[in-house]
């Protein structure tokens, strides 16, 4: 048996044995005869690539030809992609294989995994809390040791929260780094792929791999991929760090604050200049992205009809558009139709210019203030990635606007295009929290840079509690 | 601004998505709820600079090119006839629906 046959075997015990112990339900599909197959069927030019014989979470919204892709949705049970994502082709010609597809909400709406029509994933360091959304499968993946690696998909902080949640990296590069062809579309202007690793080089490398220009996807910049992620810089002297008061509110939850407060030291031990700046609109943020995300998502799920493909409910139909309806209100979940009406509201006569043209406004001020603190010679921001640790099951299930406030300090960098990630940085009576770094538009380098150099000076304390 | 019941009715229909009464009356607050929420962005001033930098994504020119499917359609259409998709009888257009 090859080493990358052994190797997925391995995988395969890993998986079937958290899942046996702990319940975690982090992959909707997997088998261990498809981690063989493919790792059987692997070239030899794919066993010198930079993931020979790596298995890699896939989110369930995000296409490959060996599973279903069904984004979480009972309308999308069973079906199987007939085209796959550039970012999947990518990283299996470095040699990967997919592990399986991961539990995420229902077409990437949601904070904590549980609008999963298949039921939630279960965040490994305490299951009786979430692990964050919407690529929450893939942040227990990776969390919990079943795989090394994984993708996610960000349409407004949906790598970083589960990555900070589940105590892992998660990395969303800037708009146009990674094509979008074969990511099953939420809100166009915001959806990007991200990546996972246990550390801030394992999530670059697979960034690397799937980043670049793709002729399918018209969006993605016309750059060659990133370049595989240095050793970690020893120093940060000359480097400029801005902290954003906004994302340090009165009311901070005190341990992510001292989590903070201590990633702030280590980055000025490292040398790093720390300069506090503002960007005035970051409260506009939730309001803006809770009408663009839902108008686009609105338009994006028309799609699902019943007419080509998908579940279709037809028995008793009189006619198409009762087929449509009746389709559309039982295969989608709730806050799928919650955010498919919000976002048909908000773009319907006479409240366009209102709601819709007014977000795009505000999004054009809040892309302006990131631009602003860049020029002023700021090389990234420093911030939490989350107002809290992981929430409980049931905690913000029966308020969609608490639940969208789990977004606060992530969904900017989705509004204004530019790359984020989130590293651990400490944990709170036992949860994980994480610090976010925040780059110029096409800054992964500088952040991936700095990311390295606070987690090697942070060491162990990213694991133990700061208070 | 609240959001009536009778305006959740017309956007479901606009959406194509059913919505028995239950539903439409838990919609009602909760849309309502955000609604309220994302009305604050009324207070910011509308410059013209904002209106020239909105269009936030830049496309480059789109060139098609062939996409072969790598399944057929007969593996995912719910009914397919000699190649066409097949829906129900498409119905009768209500009065100014055709207008």
């Amino acid at each position: 048996m090859s080493d990358v046959v052994a190797a997925a075997r391995a995988t395969a015990r890993r998986i079937a044995d958290l899942e046996a112990r702990h319940g975690l339900h982090a992959f909707l599909e997997w088998s261990e005869d498809s981690l063989v197959r493919q790792a059987s069927a692997l070239t030899d030019a794919q066993r010198a690539g930079p993931l020979a014989g790596q298995a890699v979470a896939v989110k369930a919204n995000i296409a490959d030809l060996e599973h279903t892709t069904n984004c979480g949705s009972r309308i999308l049970e069973g079906w199987r992609s007939p085209f796959e994502a550039t970012a999947v082709r990518r990283m299996r010609e470095a040699g990967a294989i997919v592990a399986g597809k991961t539990a995420c909400d229902e077409f990437a709406m949601g904070s904590s995994t549980e609008h999963c029509a298949f039921g939630p994933a279960r965040n490994p360091v305490d299951p009786a809390r979430v692990p964050g959304g919407s690529s929450g499968g893939s942040a227990v993946a990776v969390a919990s040791g079943m795989t090394d690696y994984a993708l996610g998909s960000e349409t407004g902080g949906s790598v970083r929260q589960p990555a900070a949640f589940c105590g892992v990296v998660g990395i969303k590069p800037t708009y146009g780094r990674v094509s979008r062809y074969g990511l099953v579309a939420f809100g166009s202007s915001l959806d990007q792929i991200g990546t996972f690793g246990r550390d801030v080089a394992a999530a670059a490398r697979l960034l690397a791999v799937i980043s670049g220009r793709d002729d399918r996807d018209a969006t993605t910049l016309d750059r060659v991929p990133l370049g595989e992620p240095g050793p970690a810089p020893r120093s940060l002297a000359g480097t400029v760090i801005g902290v954003p008061r906004e994302y340090f509110p009165e009311g901070l939850h005190p341990g992510v604050r001292a989590a903070c407060d201590r990633a702030i030291a280590r980055l000025r031990d490292l040398g790093a200049e720390l300069r506090e700046v503002a960007l005035p609109h970051t409260r506009y943020a939730i309001p803006t992205y809770y009408i663009i995300a839902p108008a686009e998502a609105s338009s994006n799920l028309a799609r699902y009809d019943g007419v080509r493909y998908g579940l279709r409910e037809a028995d008793g139909a009189a006619n198409v558009r009762e087929m449509y309806r009746r389709t559309r209100g039982r295969g989608f979940g709730p806050e799928v139709r919650r955010r498919i009406l919000l976002g048909t509201y908000v773009l319907s006569a006479g409240y366009y210019d209102a709601y819709y043209a007014q977000a795009q406004r505000a999004r054009a001020r809040i892309a302006r203030d990131f631009a602003a603190v860049f020029a002023s010679g700021v090389h990234a921001l420093f911030t939490p990635t989350t107002p809290t640790p992981a929430f409980r099951f049931g905690e913000n299930l029966s308020d969609p606007l608490s639940m969208y406030l789990a977004d606060i300090f992530t969904a900017t960098a989705n509004l204004a295009l530019v790359p984020a990630l989130s590293l651990p940085i400490g944990r709170d009576q036992g949860l994980p929290i994480g610090g976010q770094l925040i780059g110029p538009h096409e800054g992964e380098f500088t952040i991936i840079r700095i990311a390295q150099a606070l987690e090697a000076a942070l060491g162990g304390e990213a694991r133990e509690e700061v208070r | 601004m609240g959001v009536s019941r009778e305006e959740i009715r017309r956007i479901a229909e606009l959406a194509e998505l059913e919505v028995d009464d239950r539903l439409a009356a838990e919609l009602e607050g909760q849309l309502s709820r955000i609604l309220d929420y994302v009305a604050q962005l009324g207070e910011l001033p509308r410059d013209a600079e904002d209106e020239a930098d909105a269009r936030a994504v830049r496309l480059r020119r789109d060139e098609p090119s062939a996409d072969p499917l790598l399944r057929p359609i007969s593996s995912f259409a719910p009914e397919l006839r000699r190649d066409l998709f097949v829906v129900p009888k498409l119905g009768e257009l209500a009065q100014g629906e055709d207008e």
